[in-house]
């Protein structure tokens, strides 16, 4: 297929599930705000400047000389024009992506990601008017959206390299949110030290950013920990959002693109899943998990970039 | 005037045209309701498949349907004959025309059409000059205007050989029709269109040498108004739907960037102007050609379709020159019939012309889609005065025809059914042989009384039928 056709759709799944992530990282970072008022008003600040960090946004935000207030902040990620993945230009970038290769996918697909931007420009009008805070029917709305297209891409596409490319974005783009929220929430943790209740609602607002609350409980019937929360979320196969699992998934789709192309992507990822599926949590320790952590998300990005190169991009 | 104009379904008296007794039986049959429960429905099938156009210079490319009216126009088998004839006399004696302007030039040394005409003609390429194509063939498609006066008679308007588009819409006319009135096929038997795919594949890939061709259609990219016909072209023939970035010249061949390598193009059917095709060789900031494919084309090992410099043959001021070219390169009389035509660039043309301009139409030399142009009759002093200035300034650039009465066929309005003015334009596909789909597409003024069918002015589209046999005892 063309590299263009292909770049349109990767580009477009890339910033349909960023505008989730961001929706997600805004919801928790509301729900715990709420809740860690009370008893510890000193951290307030560093918690509601949080999502900002895991986007690596501070600096745009701070720019913008807007009190550091949660609703200013959510403001920002979820709305603000001038933030490039603001949850808003994340639509945007998706559908406009969506619309230039219409042709490459199916009707429902189409109408689903055109729905939602048409939906959110009404709720775009109906914020400024009303001047609303983003609350969390918000960002649970953009994730519906985000399942739905999900589901009905799975549900009506062919098993093509559209649907594969669709895929990859997801998968290269989850890997990359999975990875910055873990170090983030954790980074204060390894600084101020445990503390267990303070533990149970911050890694559990980790794991149900990424949905996986559950898998934990599953998984180690027990406390909240930090090291069991690293280790579901790095090292965990069957887990939908972690490392492994979406590293997983790229070296699948990769198998299933054209061999003549893409050496260096496959290479890359089967270096990064080669950690994955046989390292383990002292490794990450004895290298630090915030640096762990950071030489992923180089690596997962020195994917991204081959990928780009091998099959997106148009030579000349 | 009025009583005057042709109505395809009626003959003067208000009985139906023999080929139209059929349907007009069952259009008696039928209620309003269901019209427009059906007309309801028909919106809702153009929605959802995403029939749209966007119009030039709207912000965004808005995206608006081309309204489809449901009453079809119906064409006599005996007059579709003619009209094939016709169309296949004409496109073949442009197509010789070209090759002969890009060679031995024996129609301009003939003195049949004056030279400066051709060769100082914006469309006339150089580049072209001792190029031999497969074929000879440099109009592989033809989007001809056809209209029939007052006199019954079919006149050609234009013949569109540089981008003709409206195809798309022909097709989804029928699939439409077919979907609400099944019953009315039974009872008709309509010559079918819908293989029009198929042979355009053939007549681009016969238009090349090499075996077995990878041809591709390009477009200029989404805010183009004709941009979802050229995607539902591509999609239909299965070739690749490619804008200028997706193809790059190396070592004397196109190739386009797929995510397997590389891939070389040896058809383009383009839908884009000659001189947005390669930003080395014309518009140096065309972003959407591609640069270097000019040098390609003239080493023969690229084929593009309709052929760079096809232009020169469907200005408007040729046009008054091709039933010449059909007598002198066919030895034969035109079939179709040409509207007469005064050209401004002569004085005494024009002081007529400017005499007769509440009379007349008046259009600019290579303009399309219904701009830039004047109608005389439904236009006032002001109006008149304005586009008489910009005559006078320019006389080259313009030509005059008088106002034609263009045949009325009904349609469904809010009212009921009511008359309005109609075209059509059939499809000429030239490659190893001529190929055509019977009928073509058929555009409406939808506004009373309008003669602008243009779908960028308010024009709208009927499902064309031509008659397997004439139904006229």
């Amino acid at each position: 297929m063309l590299s263009r056709v292909a770049a349109q759709l990767y580009w477009m799944s890339r910033y349909l599930e960023r505008a989730e992530n961001m929706a997600r990282i805004l919801e928790v970072g509301q729900s715990f705000a709420l809740v860690s008022a009370s008893d510890s008003q000193g951290d307030d600040a560093e918690a509601i400047k949080e999502p900002l960090v895991i986007t690596d946004t501070l600096a745009a935000f701070e720019a913008k000389g807007k009190p550091v207030r949660s609703d200013q902040v959510a403001q920002f990620l979820a709305w603000d024009p001038d933030h490039p993945s603001s949850i808003f230009n994340c639509i945007q970038a998706s559908r406009e992506n969506a619309r230039s290769v219409r042709g490459a996918m199916t009707v429902e697909m189409w109408e689903c990601i055109n729905d939602t931007w048409l939906e959110l420009l009404s709720r775009q009008k109906k914020m400024l008017r009303n001047d609303t805070v983003v609350d969390s029917g918000f960002f649970e709305w953009i994730k519906q959206r985000s399942h739905l297209f999900r589901g009905v891409t799975f549900a009506t596409v062919q098993r093509d390299q559209p649907y594969h490319f669709i895929r990859l974005g997801t998968y290269l783009e989850r890997a990359d949110n999975t990875a910055r929220i873990l170090s983030v929430k954790t980074r204060r943790q390894a600084e101020e030290g445990s503390d267990m209740v303070d533990d149970y609602y911050r890694l559990g607002a980790v794991l149900r950013s990424v949905s996986a609350l559950e898998a934990y409980r599953d998984t180690y019937r027990d406390t909240i920990d930090a090291d069991r929360v690293a280790e579901l979320l790095i090292f965990n196969p069957r887990v939908p959002r972690s490392l492994h699992f979406c590293l997983d998934e790229c070296a699948r789709i990769l198998s299933q693109l054209p061999q003549q192309t893409g050496r260096e992507a496959r290479k890359r990822c089967a270096n990064l899943l080669t950690h994955l599926r046989y390292g383990a949590l002292k490794e990450v320790y004895a290298l630090g998990l915030e640096d762990y952590l950071e030489k992923f998300v180089e690596e997962n990005i020195g994917l991204a970039q081959a990928v780009q190169t091998d099959y997106l991009e148009v030579l000349s | 005037m009025a009583n005057a104009i042709f109505d395809e379904m009626r003959q003067s008296n208000g009985l139906a045209r023999s080929h139209y007794t059929t349907f007009d039986t069952w259009l008696k049959g039928i209620s309003t309701e269901t019209v427009q429960q059906k007309q309801t429905e028909a919106d809702l099938i153009f929605r959802r498949t995403g029939i749209t156009f966007s119009l030039n210079g709207d912000e965004g490319g808005t995206e608006r349907l081309i309204p489809s009216d449901l009453i079809p126009r119906i064409i006599d088998a005996g007059e579709w004959a003619l009209m094939e004839k016709g169309l296949v006399q004409r496109v073949t004696a442009i197509n010789m025309f070209l090759h002969d302007v890009y060679h031995q030039q024996a129609i301009l040394k003939a003195g049949i059409v004056p030279a400066e005409q051709v060769l100082a003609n914006a469309q006339f390429m150089p580049m072209m000059l001792g190029l031999d194509l497969p074929h000879q063939i440099y109009a592989h498609i033809a989007g001809v205007d056809i209209i029939r006066h007052a006199d019954g008679s079919f006149y050609v308007l234009e013949d569109n050989l540089r981008v003709p588009s409206g195809v798309s819409y022909m097709l989804s006319n029928r699939i439409l029709m077919m979907r609400l009135f099944p019953d009315l096929f039974r009872r008709y038997a309509v010559r079918p269109v819908e293989h029009y795919p198929a042979l355009l594949l053939q007549t681009l890939r016969s238009s090349s040498w090499v075996e077995q061709p990878t041809v591709v259609l390009h477009t200029p990219g989404r805010f183009n108004s004709a941009y979802f016909e050229h995607a539902f072209l591509a999609k239909q023939m299965g070739i690749e739907l490619v804008e200028g970035s997706d193809l790059f010249v190396r070592d004397g061949f196109v190739y386009m960037q797929t995510t397997e390598g590389p891939q070389q193009v040896d058809v383009i059917y383009r839908r884009v102007d000659d001189t947005y095709m390669d930003p080395l060789c014309f518009e140096a900031d065309s972003y959407i050609g591609v640069p270097g494919l000019a040098s390609v084309y003239r080493q023969g090992n690229v084929i593009i379709a309709n052929a760079l410099g096809t232009g020169v043959a469907d200005d408007k001021s040729i046009y008054p020159f091709v039933p010449e070219m059909i007598r002198f390169y066919l030895q034969e009389e035109p079939i179709l019939k040409n509207v007469q035509t005064w050209q401004c660039r002569h004085a005494d043309e024009l002081s007529y012309v400017l005499a007769n301009l509440k009379d007349l139409v008046v259009k600019e030399v290579h303009g399309a889609g219904g701009y830039g142009m004047l109608v005389g009759p439904a236009s006032g002093k002001s109006e008149i005065d304005a586009f008489a200035k910009r005559i006078k300034a320019h006389p080259d650039n313009y030509i005059a025809q008088p106002t034609l009465s263009l045949s009325t066929c009904p349609i469904f309005v809010d009212q009921g059914i009511a008359p309005r003015h109609i075209d059509l334009r059939p499809f000429v596909l030239m490659g190893d042989k001529t190929r055509i789909v019977p009928g073509g597409l058929t555009r409406v003024a939808l506004r009373e009384g309008s003669l602008v069918v243009n779908s960028s002015q308010g024009g709208g589209t009927k499902d064309t039928w031509v008659l397997e046999e004439s139904e006229a005892n």
